[in-house]
């Protein structure tokens, strides 16, 4: 997939899934595999889960644009239920992340490992605006970072989400981050969790192995 | 797991109990104050035979058996039963008190915390229950630090008090469903999971907890379990007349009872009928498991040895003559002490 350039469009109108600068961005239509509950960190949550459906939402359509200094996504799936809010002890929020190799060797599917860590855009529904900015070293380790990197937005309508995660592609941190710029190919991955399902930590559908994503530059305005 | 140094432990005399709940509202009020925490009752006194809280916990998995970590579920708020507002305006202030009802604000509730009290089992004039006070047992293999995917539990060296630490916790609850007490309980507004401190930083005062100090029956001993002047480990390990709940949950709780000794049946005569107990012995043992029988079996001996006028130093200890020696050492008075909030 390529993260289409659009060079001058605001961080406002990409936080917007209905911009049109979308429709001017290629689609990657994925398909999630739940996490299997034998790949689960605890013997509890193996057990509780085996044998259980995990991984409620099964496709996602997915873009990316940028504007040379902002990368965002766009994930579209359907979900019947909007669940955004903790109303109930048993009461899980919808969620999704974009997945980043932050070193070459980081493996997608067990979250990274020591040294080769994964960086994780964050969003939930009952955070508006916000977005969590995440690093794992392995299964279980994830981490937030500095707050406010990561801004995200969603919108359900019609049985539908529609969402917007989206961060700078150089961020100034001593932590190891995906650091991005035009023109670079990279891999990226896609989480997304059904609170209806009581779906949330491992308990998740995943795309797998990197996607390439390529983000695209302007040859002109290279010097 | 590596066993901590030390543990420190609670045995409860279910002989004495007599249901007030002064534990569970010094509990309240020391704790459970917060935001999202209205629901919550770290100290909950049940009638048995009863549903318990949450409704029908027993139920709900978790736990291990033969080591294996068994599914659980989550109760819901309403298991748990939800924090009732009511019309204390309207009754108090608004002029109509000699008009309006005290009664719960919005739909009507079919459950709540001690919704069968005194409901109990058997029919008269053999009817039977007694009370079962519980807190988090700090179990030795604690079922919800296993569960964890993010190490936020912690069962502490020291004393093996087990905590959860908020700062790690992210709210997923799978320390909820493996629980096998169902003693751990969920906070909506900071989406971290909670239960009972063992009252710790009393503890690490020398004060013992709330529960165990507040209580007017003398119900509630604590202390080291390896304490051999103090009377957990005579209770325990000594007497043996303590024994965990639901044992066969596998997560080896600190937390210990005294079974409870029923007045004998009535014949259909109107005479007393010792033949079988009023608690049926099955009862007991679905609780606690079989060696209830022998702990009921040492506290009848002894009980029949101080009625023939002979001394018993288990029937002193459970007596608990002197107040602060149920305390193993945490005795301190804590008023006595400046508290400040951390
Ligand atoms: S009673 Fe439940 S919450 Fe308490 S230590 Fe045991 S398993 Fe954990
Ligand atoms: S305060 Fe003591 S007697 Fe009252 S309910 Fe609690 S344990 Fe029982």
């Amino acid at each position: 997939m390529e993260a289409h350039l659009a060079s001058g469009t605001g961080v406002e109108q990409l936080l917007d899934p209905d911009d049109p600068v979308w429709a001017r961005a290629g689609e990657d239509p994925l398909q999630l595999i739940g996490t299997p509950a034998g790949l689960q960190p605890t013997a509890a949550i193996r057990n509780t889960w085996a044998g259980k459906k995990i991984g409620a939402v099964e496709r996602v359509q997915v873009r990316a644009v940028h504007n040379g200094e902002i990368l965002a996504f766009r994930l579209e799936w359907d979900d019947a239920t909007q669940n955004d809010s903790l109303t109930d002890t048993t009461a899980f929020i919808d969620a999704a992340a974009i997945a980043l190799p932050a070193s070459p060797d980081a493996v997608a599917a067990t979250m990274g490992a020591p040294g080769a860590a994964v960086n994780t855009w964050y969003w939930r529904a009952d955070e508006k605006d916000g977005g969590r900015h995440l690093l794992a070293e392995g299964l279980g380790t994830t981490r937030t970072l500095d707050s406010g990197a990561v801004r995200s937005s969603g919108v359900w309508k019609d049985g539908r989400w529609r969402v917007v995660i989206a961060r700078a592609l150089q961020v100034k941190t001593s932590e190891p981050v995906a650091q991005l710029e035009p023109d670079q190919v990279t891999g990226y991955a896609v989480a997304v969790w059904d609170g209806a399902q009581q779906e949330r930590a491992g308990i998740k559908g995943f795309s797998g192995e990197w996607r390439e994503l390529r983000l695209a530059f302007e040859p002109m305005a290279r010097k | 797991m590596t066993a901590g140094k030390r543990q420190l432990s609670m045995v409860l005399d279910l002989n004495k109990c007599i249901g007030c709940q002064t534990c569970t509202i010094s509990c309240k009020r020391l704790w459970t104050r917060g935001d999202g925490m209205d629901y919550m009752w770290w100290n909950t006194v049940n009638t048995k035979p009863g549903r318990g809280t949450p409704r029908d916990w027993e139920q709900m998995g978790g736990g291990f058996r033969d080591g294996v970590a068994q599914p659980g579920r989550l109760p819901t708020g309403r298991d748990f039963g939800e924090a009732w507002e009511f019309n204390h305006n309207e009754v108090f202030h608004g002029g109509k008190g000699d008009k309006v009802h005290l009664e719960i604000k919005g739909e009507k509730p079919d459950w709540g915390p001690n919704w069968d009290e005194d409901q109990g089992a058997g029919d008269y004039p053999n009817a039977y229950y007694f009370y079962l006070p519980r807190i988090c047992n700090h179990c030795t293999h604690p079922a919800c630090l296993d569960a964890c995917p993010r190490k936020a539990i912690m069962k502490r060296e020291e004393d093996g008090i087990v905590l959860i630490d908020e700062d790690r916790c992210r709210g997923y609850r799978f320390c909820m469903e493996a629980c096998p007490y169902k003693k751990i309980y969920f906070n909506h507004v900071a989406n971290v999971a909670q239960k009972c401190i063992f009252c710790f930083p009393r503890i690490e005062q020398g004060v013992a907890n709330a529960c165990a100090r507040q209580c007017p029956g003398r119900v509630r001993f604590v202390g080291y379990r390896d304490d051999e002047e103090a009377p957990i480990w005579k209770l325990v390990d000594k007497w043996k007349v303590a024994i965990p709940l639901h044992p066969e949950y596998g997560t080896d709780p600190n937390v210990f009872y005294v079974p409870p000794i029923a007045p004998p049946r009535i014949d259909a005569n109107g005479n007393l009928d010792e033949s079988k107990p009023r608690i049926p012995n099955e009862y007991l043992v679905s609780l606690f498991g079989p060696s209830v029988l022998d702990a009921l079996k040492i506290l009848e001996a002894e009980m029949s040895k101080t009625r023939g006028g002979e001394k018993s130093e288990l029937m002193d200890l459970l007596i608990a003559y002197k107040w602060k020696e149920m305390f193993g050492g945490f005795d301190r008075d804590p008023a006595t002490i400046e508290w400040t909030k951390g």
